[in-house]
């Protein structure tokens, strides 16, 4: 029997539909807990709009999975025979389990997220944990237990957990799970790094709370021209015959989408240096870190299900305000600095020229010259090389985009990396680094390569 | 092994692919770091999973696009329909002459892995990868049941190339050990 249809309002997607059972981990408690945990951390002290919660976030990317599925699923006669092999048809039992499961994987995939999303997630857990190994224990643990038994079919909390976690984590967390073919494109849906329905919806829901216009993109169009599709061929010689490549696939787009695809990877790249490691949120972060370590129990969050449970940014946000009041408390001095904006200053950004390493050398030499309590280092990750996806062009071969693009080849792949100084410090600091700054990297390259030879 | 050496001996291999005449794509990269790390062991300091096509490791992908930030690799674009060829710099070079030491400890290997891998094509690179991963799983197993391992992973390989795929793995693993013997 069809299951009764929920919708709620959404600013992004206009509306969200999901059916009782997605209500049921709707209404579970780690998902009620993300309506307390902020998408962009304290990105709202720089864009005072950045209030939108993880909670609209996962209804958002499950939307989006869901209709990414209907599209790639719809056998439009164009299909490839080894993509109609691997896909189950729309009707079928298997295609409404994988359809179920996916949505599931979609609303689980951020549970794991600690107060604050990303800022604290680096020193404030212990080595080899993350949001997404607290996630795949959520998924596996009784309190989701007990929602995944109440459904017919029952979900595996394996299929939802490497779902939710897509191929990357599965191999850092060293889960020792393998991905069929099958799974691996239903990962894709959610966090492939290309067509990933949680990049589409963090980047235009961001966009759209942030004011900063640079993350939008024709996603409506995007997705209309997704198509599982053979591998293209690497190399000079290599058939074009899918038959003949063994029959990978992988998620790509038409030649008609291919605009709305180059679109979403530059929205990608401006977001990034406009909002996600904008120089003010990345040393708030650091004060944040900082206010943690000293706040909490042994300066960690727990990673026992339960505990995690208990905190969101609501509680942590209060104690900030709290220490900043009062000058015994902990963390009293990161606390001011959030409450009060009394944040560390850019002295130094990395430049074209620079090496790997090179901005972080500066900040060691500067936290010796100036102590290391007033001396901080901040960097974006590494933004990774534009993705190779395949395109289905008009002559109906699969091609690599990045041979059809003008676009994505050019994408700069470089990390931003700064230092911070106390504002007292600033100018001085400035000028000590501009004076000393030839002399730290010519140190810093002998003391390298000094160090590989010796410890290689 | 450290970041700088790890560059180092990244871009020493797109090197010797490309001097080879390989195509030296991300598949001969992933494949051929694969091979060097299970077979000579040169401690590199990335994960494997069995993804799509056999062994990959992102942590490598990542790694190689920092190199390009870094500007040691370039990956330069192909005509359609084929994907991209990764290319030393000149940059790239220079960190492989300043790191003289590590680029003698290693240059064997990655002269052997070269020579063994680089004219090969992308769709056999994997065959063979994954029947190195299919022989580490099952280190006791004989040849037919690597080769029914194989093929339940890749069903689209024959059983004649899959045969062919492992014993050339057997093959390579005699060999492998006589090259780190003798460096």
């Amino acid at each position: 029997m069809a299951q009764r249809t929920h919708e709620v309002r959404d600013p992004l997607h206009v509306f969200v539909r999901y059916d009782e059972d997605e209500k049921r981990v709707i209404e579970s408690e780690p998902f009620q807990r993300l309506r307390y945990v902020h998408q962009l951390a304290l990105s709202f002290l720089v864009y005072p709009g950045a209030t939108h919660r993880r909670f609209e976030h996962s209804l958002g990317v499950t939307e989006l999975a869901g209709r990414i599925y209907d599209v790639v699923t719809r056998d439009d006669g164009k299909m490839s025979s080894t993509a109609r092999a691997l896909t189950p048809k729309p009707g079928d039992r298997e295609h409404a389990y994988w359809r179920a499961t996916l949505r599931m994987a979609a609303l689980c995939h951020d549970m794991g997220h600690l107060p604050f999303s990303h800022a604290a997630e680096e020193r404030l857990l212990p080595n080899g944990w993350d949001h997404e190994r607290i996630t795949w224990q959520i998924v596996h643990h009784p309190l989701m237990g007990a929602v995944w038994s109440s459904m017919r079919p029952k979900p595996e909390p394996d299929d939802v957990g490497k779902l939710a976690l897509g191929p990357r984590k599965v191999e850092k967390l060293k889960l020792g799970l393998s991905f069929e073919p099958w799974e691996a494109i239903l990962a894709e849906i959610i966090v492939g790094d290309v067509f990933g329905a949680d990049r589409i919806d963090y980047l235009l829901r961001d966009s759209l709370h942030t004011g900063v216009a640079y993350g939008r993109f024709d996603h409506h169009r995007l997705i209309d021209t997704l198509r599982i599709l053979p591998r293209p061929p690497q190399e000079r010689g290599e058939s074009a015959n899918e038959e003949d490549n063994e029959g990978e696939l992988t998620l790509g787009c038409e030649r008609g989408g291919l605009e709305s695809a180059e679109a979403l990877l530059l929205a990608r790249y401006f977001m990034f240096a406009q909002v996600y490691y904008h120089p003010t949120r990345l040393i708030y972060d650091k004060h944040l870190v900082d206010f943690l370590t000293a706040w909490l129990p042994e300066g960690r969050f727990s990673t026992e299900i339960d505990g995690h449970l208990q905190h969101s940014d609501n509680d942590v946000m209060t104690a900030i305000i709290a220490s900043a009041a009062d000058a015994d408390a902990p963390g009293h001095d990161p606390a001011r600095r959030i409450v009060r904006r009394e944040h560390f200053r850019v002295v130094y950004q990395r430049r074209p020229e620079d090496t790997g390493g090179a901005t972080k050398g500066i900040a060691r030499a500067a936290a010796k010259e100036f102590g290391e309590e007033l001396v901080r280092y901040g960097a974006s990750p590494r933004r990774g090389e534009p993705p190779d996806f395949p395109v289905r062009d008009r002559d109906g071969r699969s091609v690599s985009s990045l041979s059809s693009s003008d676009v994505l080849g050019k994408l700069p792949a470089s990390r931003d990396e700064y230092v911070f100084v106390d504002e007292p410090e600033r100018k001085k600091a400035k000028q000590w680094i501009e004076k000393e700054r030839e002399g730290i990297l010519e140190a810093l390259t002998a003391t390298e390569d000094e160090q590989e030879e010796v410890n290689p | 092994m450290s970041r700088l050496g790890q560059e180092a001996i990244l871009a020493g291999l797109a090197r010797r692919l490309d001097e080879q005449g390989s195509w030296s794509g991300e598949t001969h990269i992933q494949k051929s770091t694969y091979l060097m790390h299970e077979l000579l062991g040169v401690p590199f300091d990335f994960d494997f999973i069995l993804y799509k096509h056999g062994p990959f490791s992102f942590e490598l992908r990542d790694e190689l696009g920092s190199m390009q930030a870094d500007r040691l690799l370039e990956r330069q674009p192909q005509p359609p329909p084929y994907g991209p060829r990764f290319l030393v710099t000149a940059r790239g070079r220079e960190l492989e002459q300043r790191l003289t030491q590590t680029m003698s400890r290693y240059g064997p290997a990655l002269d052997w892995i070269a020579r063994r891998i680089g004219k090969r094509g992308v769709v056999e690179l994997e065959r063979l990868a994954t029947a190195l991963w299919v022989t580490r799983q099952q280190p006791d197993a004989g040849v037919s049941a690597r080769v029914q391992g194989l093929t339940d992973i890749k069903p689209h390989v024959s059983g004649e190339d899959a045969m062919s795929a492992i014993e050339e793995i057997d093959r390579l693993l005699v060999e492998a050990d006589e090259v780190a013997a003798a460096a």
